[in-house]
């Protein structure tokens, strides 16, 4: 990189917000992907002044910019492929507004979303998303990504709450979009263009959110399947049974063998395992929607219904699921996650035709995920320095991939395209598509600066 | 005035501990002085007592850290203390950057000023007293 | 292929154990004060995973990160994968050691402590005001931080033990030397034998510390397996208290912080709840207390190799108190009450104590 660059990237930000070592261009070649590629300097901004001071330079230079949360990315959505600057906003990680009275909160990108919870606990409030990187995934990439989570069956995902927003354009303008009201028709809707585009349209600075009202009544109960299509069945079937319950989580066989294999919750080795949670604002209505729920599944053959009774009961059942990223790495050193997402419909000829691609290749698929929002979390297991192995692992997430869109799917229902998903970005969109697509990035990014060879939009 | 390769101006009192004292009137201000800083290297704490605590003079009444040393700020004279500099609390480096300017640590309202006599002053005495200490303390 | 270094030996698989997931930012109390990817667990994995592949050596550029760790366990205890970070930059030390890319900081500590009796090269301790070397039941083994950065904390711990009328007596000890053993180094064994020595000399048939690192490095070090040999009993001084009735109590609202030697390292979370309990009825947790404490940032030589960020990690852990609105903080580790002490700003109005130093205030009616 150019020592101009770098000199004047140090005017902006001063010595204690930039880097060039060693240690850290490592640390930021890598998200939570298999991804890596090494950028020439890290800066932390503090304020929009200095991400507009920094963009309107990389833009004259065209140097490359990646925006930087948490990193935790699954998609390689914040690896510098093409090098250049790392634009880390974890320093701007103040709560700049909680208003209840409005149903709103200006943040930060920089802030954690676990710390805006702790944050609207006391209010009664809570943002809804959750996903579950939110102990350490900023709002940032949330709304960059348009994260999903554990409750989006039943209260959507982060695009639903994101009410404005103020972006730094590629030339260093700064864009504000949206409003503070609860709803809001005046001009393009230029917010819900920004959620989710990666940070390749412009570098999000300042975030306002709807949040909820947190009801406090909940009622989870877990069931065991002896096949997954019965398990698949009852999960849709519970999504058209007149309810919303807030979570609906699968795990198939192979997650409970990993899950017994790596501690000691001894679950019954059956095809499938399911969690399901209502909320509700009294405990009456929780309640209602929980037995039909288990109408449901017992309808669908379930078995071993468990329903929790108090707190302490509910967070026992949540184990299974939350214990299962810990497992994942004593099976096989490495593994791809995807998040193939169809029609709830489909989910049992989805499930099916996953185990059928695992068998194909010969490749171990522990398959779980947020099936109420027919969103699958396939987790390909592989031992990562096998060249032939990581062949077959190729073919067998292509293949996932196709089937998801041939039952009218999509390539990603929450973790973003970045990098992982780009070559397939033509199966799932048309030309049209592609070249609309194309043209707002060619708007907005004459220079292709913003985080350039994400999202397969390259020309 | 350059003593020996440090810093020290010639209207300031000195203690043997290595703090300065400034004459401002009805206040004496006080902190580290240059030779001091040098040797302690990067100030990461130092403690600011409550303001109207009682000074004697030659006794202990507060601390600070280097990274490598704990010093023990003594009152040069007897007194009350009557300001702390705020500043040191999130940025002790002051005190290497500007030791007698914006690193000033502590203002005493004097019982007496008389006791300021007691103190090194001039350019012999402040001459003798480093040649003795860089003897004892720069190591080569 | 045998690894070119024994870090890759020993821990290799662990190293590549690591799925690059993050959550470790979460609790790594360096990464939370400074917000620098390459200061967290993964951030130290990441760039091992990169010596073990060839693509980088190790050298001096990558101190800053590796000698930057209090080794406090709360990533190994929030690490999906089981990765023992601290087991392995422990490792990856002594191999950086041998190459001779070793935080100066921590180069320095070895060479005074082959020269001097603790880790501040300074010669001269507080007396206490008390004998040493003579013969009794205990002997009270203060720790170089108590000794010399911490002397009214130690002489309030001291005051209670005579109020108690315990049976000790303080030695001219010396550094334990453990915290060696956590920079690249190994303990020195002129000072263990020394420490021995003094011990066995006394007669006692229990060693009482109130620092945890030392209590941890006599019971667990073969260095130090001659006093378990013989029988002798080391306790920190919270196993030896609790079970005591004090007859005070305050009504000042009280929260605990738990040390990372103490907590994460021994397990020992409760027997100090236990007597904070007794005097203090109004007791409140810290938001991330016992096997979730927040590291006061002191540990690991990071408060010697990177002051002003351990003094930052302590008033992180400082904002947890202000959240519960606590009077008082106890604690039982000299090198916690030091950091954090250091940290406090002058409108946080609570105090910071040992919980021996708290209860003698208790008695003597000065708290």
């Amino acid at each position: 990189m150019d020592e101009t660059v770098k000199k004047a990237l140090l005017d902006i930000v001063r010595e204690e917000n930039f880097s060039d070592s060693l240690i850290d261009l490592i640390s930021d070649s890598y998200d939570a992907s298999e991804h890596k590629h090494r950028p020439d300097v890290a800066v932390w901004p503090q304020n929009t002044e200095q991400v507009s001071a920094i963009l309107k330079l990389a833009n004259e230079y065209k140097v490359p910019v990646t925006p930087r949360g948490a990193g935790t990315s699954l998609s390689g959505t914040t690896v510098p492929v093409q090098g250049g600057i790392v634009l880390d906003m974890l320093r701007m990680d103040k709560i700049l507004e909680i208003r209840v009275e409005d149903r709103l909160v200006v943040v930060e990108p920089g802030v954690v979303y676990d710390q805006l919870e702790k944050a609207l606990d006391s209010y009664g409030f809570f943002f809804p998303p959750d996903p579950a990187s939110g102990v350490v995934s900023t709002l940032g990439g949330n709304v960059a990504v348009n994260a999903g989570g554990l409750k989006g069956v039943k209260y959507g995902t982060t695009k639903d709450y994101v009410l404005g927003l103020e972006v730094v354009l590629a030339n260093g303008s700064v864009l504000r979009t949206g409003s503070r009201c609860m709803k809001c028709v005046s001009g393009y809707d230029l917010t819900k263009l920004f959620v989710g585009s990666e940070g390749t349209l412009g570098v999000i600075t300042e975030i306002t959110l709807k949040v909820n009202p947190k009801p406090p009544a909940i009622a989870t109960c877990t069931a065991y399947f002896d096949d997954m299509a019965d398990a698949g069945s009852a999960i849709s079937e519970t999504m058209r049974s007149g309810i919303l319950p807030r979570t609906l989580e699968f795990l198939d066989d192979q997650c409970i063998v990993a899950l017994n294999q790596g501690t000691d919750l001894n679950l019954p080795e059956v095809a499938a395992m399911v969690l399901a949670e209502t909320d509700g604002f009294t405990q009456e209505g929780a309640d209602y929607e929980m037995d039909k729920v288990i109408e449901v599944f017992e309808r669908n053959n379930a078995r071993g219904i468990t329903r929790a009774y108090s707190p302490e009961e509910a967070e026992h059942l949540w184990t299974a699921r939350k214990s299962f990223g810990g497992v994942i790495t004593r099976l096989k050193n490495n593994f791809i996650v995807d998040d193939t997402t169809v029609p709830i419909s489909k989910l049992p000829e989805m499930l099916t035709g996953v185990k059928a691609i695992s068998k194909r290749y010969n490749v171990p698929i522990a398959t779980m995920g947020h099936l109420g929002d027919g969103n699958l979390h396939p987790n390909i297991l592989y031992d990562g320095i096998d060249p032939e192995e990581i062949a077959r692992v190729r073919k067998a997430t292509a293949d996932i991939f196709k089937l998801g869109l041939e039952l009218g799917g999509t390539l990603t229902g929450e973790h973003g395209i970045g990098l992982a998903k780009a070559e397939f970005m033509p199966l799932e969109h048309d030309e049209v598509a592609m070249e609309v697509m194309r043209s707002i990035k060619r708007l907005f990014d004459p220079n292709n600066i913003l985080n350039p060879g994400k999202m397969g939009l390259e020309v | 005035m350059e003593i020996r390769g440090y810093n020290m101006p010639e209207d300031l009192y000195y203690e043997q501990n290595h703090f300065w004292v400034r004459d401002e009137g009805d206040v004496l201000v006080m902190g580290m002085d240059d030779f001091a800083q040098i040797l302690a290297g990067e100030i990461v704490y130092v403690q600011l007592p409550e303001e109207g605590k009682i000074l004697k003079a030659g006794k202990r009444f507060a601390k600070m850290e280097s990274g490598k040393w704990l010093g023990k700020v003594y009152a040069p004279v007897n007194g009350e203390l009557v300001a702390v500099n705020e500043e040191l609390e999130t940025n002790p480096g002051l005190i290497n950057d500007d030791c007698y300017g914006k690193g000033w640590m502590y203002k005493i309202k004097p019982e007496d000023k008389g006791e300021l006599d007691n103190l090194m002053h001039t350019h012999e005495e402040l001459d003798t007293w480093l040649a003795e200490d860089i003897e004892k303390y720069v190591k080569e | 292929m045998e690894a070119k270094y024994n870090f890759a030996d020993r821990f290799g698989d662990q190293v590549l154990r690591c799925s690059k997931c993050g959550l470790c930012q979460a609790v790594c109390p360096v990464f939370g004060a400074m917000l620098r990817p390459s200061y967290s667990a993964r951030g130290k994995m990441l760039i091992l995973k990169e010596v073990m592949d060839g693509t980088i050596e190790l050298s001096d550029e990558l101190i800053e990160t590796l000698f930057q760790c209090t080794i406090c366990k709360s990533c190994f205890e929030n690490c999906p994968s089981g990765v023992d970070v601290p087991e392995i930059i422990r490792q990856t030390r002594r191999d950086m050691v041998q190459i001779g890319s070793c935080h100066p900081a921590f180069e320095g500590m070895n060479e005074v402590l082959k020269n001097h009796t603790n880790i501040y090269a300074e010669d001269e301790p507080e007396d206490f005001e008390r004998e040493r070397n003579k013969k009794a039941k205990y002997v009270y083994f203060i720790g170089c931080v108590g000794s010399y950065r911490e002397d009214e904390a130690t002489m309030s711990t001291l005051d209670l033990l005579d109020r108690l009328k315990v049976d000790y007596t303080l030695i001219d000890e010396v550094c334990c030397s453990g915290v060696l053993e956590d920079l690249g180094y190994q303990i020195n064994e002129r000072l263990a034998r020394k420490n021995i020595d003094l011990i066995l000399a006394t007669g006692a048939k229990a060693v009482i510390t109130g620092c945890p690192y030392c209590s941890r490095t006599f019971n667990s070090k073969p260095q130090y397996a001659e006093l378990n040999d013989k029988g002798i009993k080391i306790i920190h001084v919270t196993q030896f208290l609790k079970g005591m009735d004090f007859g005070v109590k305050t009504d000042k609202l009280v929260t605990y912080h738990d040390p990372c030697d103490l907590g994460r390292h021994c397990g020992i979370y409760e027997e100090p709840r236990e007597i904070v309990r007794k005097i203090a009825p109004r007791f409140a947790e810290l938001r991330h207390n016992r096997v979730d404490a927040l590291c006061c940032g002191a540990g690991g030589g990071v408060r010697g190799a990177y002051p002003k960020n351990s003094i930052a990690m302590a008033r992180r852990r400082l904002q947890e108190v202000e959240e519960v609105g606590a009077d008082v903080v106890l604690t039982e580790c000299n090198s916690c009450v030091h950091n954090l002490s250091n940290a406090k700003l002058r409108k946080q109005k609570f105090r910071i104590y040992n919980i021996s130093q708290f209860i003698n205030e208790l008695m003597e009616g000065t708290e």
